[in-house]
């Protein structure tokens, strides 16, 4: 049921089908091609964040991702027992050691543990949107997976994994005041909060980033604003203001998330 | 090294220790400056550094400051110059983060009109690409305009709590030689303007809009001056603009996207200061918007429906509930069939066995040990039965009983029912429910035969009786129903007062709970529970008795005595719960006088109405004694309410009235007595004499009334005057002396 990611439109996509047999994995860029900085972002920087920065990371788009949450919330014994854990201070390796000793039948069967590991081997710990500093350098997350390019700590894209998270984004970057006078379009892309369904979501995240990433590519080879001006329709436009367009499309090809947009300030 | 790799070591320096930035710029500008033969590779490095550079926190605004002014040569050559997307954007990121810089420069250094004209070339440059760049682009002269709106505005001065960091309006003097306040100013209101007109503009890329909306909230954090202008055009503003054009998807994504970042610009706003005023505005906003939204009702707005699997455990939250929306159209197709009873004898558990196949059918309750959890259970579980569902279900076990219990009757004459003897219980009482259980689990299917009819029903829950009260006991408990009542009263005093609403005849006594209501019921508790009760003989020994002080059980005094206290303690507003309570122990007194008649005497006496004072037991005359007495102590002279008081009262006889002359004792109120006495002479009739009668009194014995009364009695009986005026003869001496007296101590007062 997974889509291939493609262009665009038709015409874009060919090239990228013909260069696939030749190229191990059409899903990563070539280093040498320009690349946007992406942000993923989900409610405790655990599950849908962090499988969608795996698979970015994998395609070797710059990427870095957050929670929105107060705290990071894990499921418990029961319901009304969630592991709790502290934002920018608990690596993903001292819980994953915590719930192996609490209960490591339990957090083996629900894929907690699977996915912990998964995570420490992404990056440290899982980080708080609203405690992050835009444009602050990242130099000391050098061993993160996805790090390349995300050293200046901006991104141009973040993407946020359910309508919570969106607002909250939104409104945090309103009372962050957009000091570094630098766009980034924010995407909401609704995904389920379960493993399986972070997973379609990670790809779904990726079809968007790698459509995004191949039209704000082209807007670079494009050279000079008059080439802009002597073009005709859909050449003519750039990237940021084909971003509904190709999020239109993305839809298209996953209806069952909805989604959302809003060009935002840094 | 190519001059990338140079410049990338340089960037990576900066990055490792913002403090470098002021010694890596000049290093970097010589190779970054514009030049014809410059690569465009080199010119986007530049502009994008010069970007992160100014946009960086790494280092502070004041070491900027005087970096500033030193890169706007290369960033307006680059924006005059270079004819490329990537740069112009960058240069304009990077002009709108210098912009409040250079301008507190300029501030400083009155005379460095270089760098200021630097900068405003950069800014017409910039201006000029407002209406004419591609979107990109001016989506980032949307933020610099908003830098501009920034710098170019008054901020918040309040010199309690001066911000170094804020650059506005507010830093340059009036007497600038470079910045020229006032057309600054004009020119911020201006481009604020222009920002707030493109959400009024074209809608169809969404991206200008929504750009401008996430700048609107920081304008009105910072600069309150703005703030009712912004909202003004937001409020103004339709966020479903689209909805107008054809509904292409993309229109869709737009259109959702711009009612989103609307409500996240709002919803900060009021975040931000709860008790706004305006809020109740945005909150309005708000609904009509998502109103708006719901109306146009297509599916693109609408979330996506709850899966149909299970949830898993990872975000217990997000489950369905059970509760919601139980299917309400299940038709009689989608009942569920029960297959029909096994022939021959049938257990209790078949006969209520609806589908045997279902996992339900070895469902132990026992295995819940803890009740809480069968109860978190149940609750839920009962709340989603359908109704449709049980009566259907109900309706099988229901004719399956009845076909069974006509095929048992048939068969009962046979029925070998002599071993079974003991166990069986032929009565008809209800059985408790372990019996109930027993019977379900433990008997043989072949008890069903035994059974003439269903002795299910459970037995009633009886409560242990509670220990017998002592009289003290009752008494204390009585007494405190009866205070929390009158405490309930006082509450919803004031709230209710207000509206009064005359139902008049059509009214009924205690319908709604208000406080009549309550007044009413309390009265007629206090008259009426225990009329006709007492012995008849006792009342004679204590006729004026204010109340039984102890060992009583008669609730209606315990009334009273709240009711009076209630009165008393605010009697100037509570004066109709006065006349109200009166009214009603002379009406229950009249009625039990007149049943008295008729058991006595077998007449009725035609005077019933006003022998209801002279009653030896009556409470009216005592009741009505106790308030008067009660109040008149704090009677002022301007009180007029006391003339409706004593108008409205049921009755009146010569020993209530007789207390207006003991207030007429105190100078100030002789005018009030007398009026009083005047009004009712007027307009009770029936009470004339007494009036007169009182008012005599008055005269007689009162110097300083004299003359007030003199007047009345002048039109009512002047031959009490002309008495006066006569040489005092006989008996009258003890009055004269007690008058002299009287007239004694008033001087002695007076002077």
């Amino acid at each position: 049921m997974e889509p291939q990611p493609t262009g665009t439109n038709g015409a874009a996509g060919a090239p990228a089908a013909l260069a696939a047999p030749a190229a191990p994995n059409p899903n990563v860029v070539p280093d040498h091609q320009f690349k946007l900085k992406f942000c993923t972002v989900c409610a405790s920087n655990q599950n849908r964040s962090m499988e969608a920065h795996l698979q970015l990371a994998s395609a070797h788009l710059p990427t870095i991702s957050f929670g929105t949450g107060s705290l990071v919330r894990l499921p418990g014994p029961t319901i009304t027992q969630p592991n709790v854990y502290h934002f920018n201070s608990t690596t993903y390796s001292q819980i994953h050691s915590e719930l192996s000793a609490q209960n490591a039948a339990l957090y083996t069967h629900n894929g907690l543990l699977n996915m912990l590991g998964r995570n420490l081997n992404i990056k440290s710990y899982p980080e708080r949107f609203q405690d992050w500093v835009p444009g602050k350098p990242r130099l000391e997350h050098e061993g993160d997976k996805g790090f390349e390019g995300t050293e200046a700590g901006v991104a141009d894209v973040v993407i946020t994994c359910e309508e919570r998270c969106f607002d909250a984004v939104l409104e945090d970057l309103h009372n962050k005041g957009g000091k570094l006078n630098r766009p980034v379009h924010v995407f909401n892309v609704d995904i389920k909060d379960n493993h399986e369904e972070a997973l379609v979501g990670g790809k779904a995240i990726l079809d968007l980033a790698l459509s995004l990433n191949e039209a704000a590519g082209k807007e670079r080879e494009v050279h000079g604003e008059s080439g802009w001006s002597a073009g005709g329709g859909a050449a003519r436009s750039g990237f940021d203001e084909k971003v509904p367009e190709i999020l239109a499309s993305w839809q298209e090809r996953w209806p069952q998330m909805p989604a959302l947009w809003s060009l935002a300030w840094f | 090294m190519s001059p990338i790799q140079q410049l990338q070591s340089a960037r990576a320096l900066a990055l490792g220790d913002g403090r470098y930035y002021p010694t890596i710029i000049p290093g970097v500008l010589p190779i970054i400056s514009f030049s014809a033969e410059q690569s465009l590779e080199v010119q986007r490095w530049g502009a994008d550094f010069l970007a992160e550079a100014f946009a960086s926190p790494a280092w502070p605004s004041d070491v900027k400051e005087s970096s500033a002014p030193s890169v706007l040569a290369t960033l307006k050559d680059y924006l005059e110059n270079v004819d490329d997307m990537s740069v112009v954007k960058s240069s304009i990121q990077a002009a709108a983060s210098v912009y409040p810089l250079v301008y507190r420069h300029t501030v400083h250094n009155a005379h460095d009109a270089t760098n200021w004209q630097l900068m405003s070339a950069i800014k017409a440059n910039i201006l000029r690409r407002m209406d004419s760049a591609p979107p990109g682009v001016r989506v980032c002269c949307v933020k610099f305009l908003q830098q501009i709106v920034l710098v170019q505005t008054p901020g918040v001065v309040d010199p309690r709590r001066p911000d170094h960091s804020d650059i506005s309006l507010a830093l340059a003097p009036r007497d600038h030689p470079l910045i020229p306040y006032v057309s600054l100013e004009a020119e911020g209101h201006g481009l604020l303007d222009r920002l707030l007109d493109i959400i009024h503009g074209d809608h169809s890329d969404g991206l200008l809009v929504t750009a401008t909306l996430n700048t609107l909230g920081v304008l009105m954090h910072r600069r309150p001056i703005a703030v009712n202008k912004i909202l003004t055009s937001i409020f103004n503003f339709n966020p479903l603009k689209l909805a107008n054009s054809p509904l292409t998807p993309k229109n869709k994504v737009i259109m959702k996207s711009i009612e989103r970042t609307t409500r996240s610009l709002l919803m900060n706003i009021m975040k931000r200061d709860p008790q706004n005023p305006i809020n109740g505005r945005i909150q309005q906003f708000l609904e009509r918007m998502h109103r708006t939204r719901v109306e146009m009702a297509d599916e693109v707005n609408r979330k996506r429906p709850a899966p149909s699997e299970p949830t898993d455990g990872l975000d217990q939250a997000k489950r369905q509930r059970v509760a919601a929306g139980a299917p309400s159209a299940v038709t009689q197709d989608t009942m569920p069939v029960a297959p029909p009873l096994p022939p021959g004898p049938v257990s209790w558990r078949q006969l209520f066995t609806l589908n045997p196949e279902g996992s339900t059918v070895n469902f132990d309750v026992q295995a819940f040990r803890d009740p809480e959890q069968l109860v978190r259970i149940l609750v839920p579980v009962l709340q989603s039965v359908d109704q449709v569902k049980l009566g259907h279900a109900m309706n099988i076990v229901r004719s399956r009983y009845l076909s069974l219990s006509q095929a048992t009757r048939a068969a009962q004459p046979a029925a070998p029912a002599a071993e079974d003897e003991e166990e069986y219980e032929p009565d008809f009482e209800p059985e408790d429910a372990e019996q109930i259980n027993n019977r379900l689990d433990g008997l043989p299917p072949t008890d069903l035969a035994f059974q003439s009819g269903p002795s299910t029903a459970l037995a009633p829950y009886k409560l242990p009786e509670a220990p017998p009260l002592t009289e003290q006991e009752v008494q204390k408990y009585g007494a405190m129903t009866v205070n929390r009542a009158f405490g309930m009263l006082s509450s919803i005093d004031d709230t209710q007062k207000s509206k009064v609403t005359k139902g008049g005849f059509n009214r009924l006594a205690a319908s709604d709970y208000g406080r009549d209501a309550w007044v009413t019921i309390l009265s007629r508790l206090a008259t009426r529970c225990s009329a006709g009760l007492e012995d008849p003989q006792e009342g004679i020994k204590d006729e004026h008795a204010v109340s039984n002080s102890k060992g009583s059980l008669n609730i209606s005094e315990t009334v009273r005595d709240g009711m009076y206290n209630y009165i008393i303690s605010d009697w100037k507003k509570r004066i109709d719960v006065a006349t109200l309570w009166l009214n009603e122990e002379w009406y229950n007194d009249t009625v039990l006088a007149q049943s008295k008649d008729v058991a006595t005497n077998g007449t009725a006496n035609g005077d019933t109405f006003t022998s209801v004072l002279n009653a030896p037991n009556g409470n009216y005359q005592r009741c009505a004694l106790r308030l008067i007495d009660g109040i008149l102590p704090y009677v002022e002279h301007t009180d007029k309410i006391i003339l409706r008081f004593l108008s409205e009262v049921p009755a009146l006889n010569y020993d209530i009235l007789i207390r207006l002359k003991k207030m007429a004792e105190d100078p100030e109120r002789i005018d009030l007595a007398c009026s009083a006495l005047h009004y009712l002479y007027m307009f009770r009739p029936p009470v004339r004499d007494i009036v007169v009668n009182v008012l005599t009194q008055i005269y007689r014995s009162n110097d300083r009334a004299r003359p007030s009364a003199k007047k009345l009695l002048a039109r009512w009986k002047p031959e009490v005057l002309a008495e006066e005026d006569a040489p005092l003869v006989k008996s009258e001496e003890g009055q004269i002396a007690k008058e002299s007296a009287n007239g004694a101590l008033e001087v002695k007062a007076a002077s």
